[in-house]
């Protein structure tokens, strides 16, 4: 060790202090880029409803324009694209939609857990008067640690 | 000549010190507006109108839902009905269809029964693996 230079208090690093900015710009393009490509604007607002849980849930294996939305609150209401409609509405909503889509529209049945069932089993009627068959009921992916719980 | 050497002070360059603000700038846009579709559930088929079939009730094991929670499991061919909490439903399921590979799961559901208790029904027998399902309403 060398005694010049007050030994070593002086000493200066040649390794810069600053954090090196010159990628900055490329890691936000990188960001912007991932957010732009997944990004899908809503079409319609969540109605307030407490989502049933199930372990069995799995994605919907279908494009967005052919998933249906139909929401049942807890006092019967039934809401589709941000309207509450009357139960007998249901399924002259669902028929030309099921048509469109190729006979390949998916319900997304996104009913509350404490709805009772009358509800349920009613617009149920209404998709299959419509002549639609595939119904998802909208859940929330259960953990098993909870299940044993309950 | 003297015109052509003249330079003009302005750069030609594109400025791109405040790109990497622009870049931000849309970037905290795409952020705030994100919304990942929740597109999950439980699948299932319902029956095309006015298609009915008619199935030995020795392959049918009644399953219905009453408004406090409760599930009674019967066999079609039997009298005897057992009592179980939801979350049984997929244990049940399959020592029954281990007897009787042919089994339907016939869910009859209380008006007044909760939406989630017929959700964890279906759930048991999904787990189970169960694809024969139908799916009614009880009488209240």
């Amino acid at each position: 060790m060398s005694l010049k230079g007050g030994g070593g208090l002086q000493r200066k690093s040649k390794a810069s202090d600053q954090i090196p900015s010159s990628s900055l710009a490329d890691i936000a393009f990188l960001l912007l880029i991932f957010f732009m490509v997944t990004t899908v604007f809503r079409t319609e607002s969540d109605r307030p409803i407490e989502w049933p849980e199930a372990e069995a849930t799995q994605q919907i294996d279908e494009t967005r324009d052919n998933i249906m939305y139909v929401w049942i609150e807890r006092n019967g209401d039934i809401w589709i694209n941000d309207r509450l409609v009357p139960l007998d509405a249901v399924s002259e909503l669902v028929a030309p939609r099921w048509v469109e889509s190729g006979r390949r529209l998916r319900i997304s049945l996104r009913a509350d857990a404490e709805a009772p069932y009358r509800y349920v089993d009613a617009v149920q009627k209404q998709i299959q008067q419509a002549g639609a068959i595939y119904v998802v009921f909208a859940t929330d992916l259960e953990r098993r640690m909870m299940r044993e719980r309950r | 000549m003297a015109i052509l050497k003249k330079q003009s002070k302005v750069s030609d360059e594109i400025p791109s010190a405040s790109m990497a603000d622009i870049a931000f700038l849309l970037l905290i846009f795409f952020l705030v507006t994100t919304v990942f579709p929740k597109d999950r559930g439980l699948p299932i088929v319902l029956p095309e109108e006015q298609e009915e079939v008619e199935i030995s009730q020795r392959n049918i094991l009644h399953i219905s839902i009453n408004p406090d929670g409760t599930v009674g499991v019967r066999r079609g061919d039997s009298q005897n009905e057992s009592f179980h909490r939801p979350h049984q439903i997929q244990q049940v399921w399959r020592t029954e269809v281990a007897q009787n590979p042919n089994l339907i799961a016939g869910v009859r559901t209380h008006p007044d029964a909760a939406h989630r208790y017929m959700i964890q029904v279906l759930d048991g027998l999904q787990m189970a693996n169960a694809e024969r399902i139908s799916l009614q309403m009880g009488e209240g």
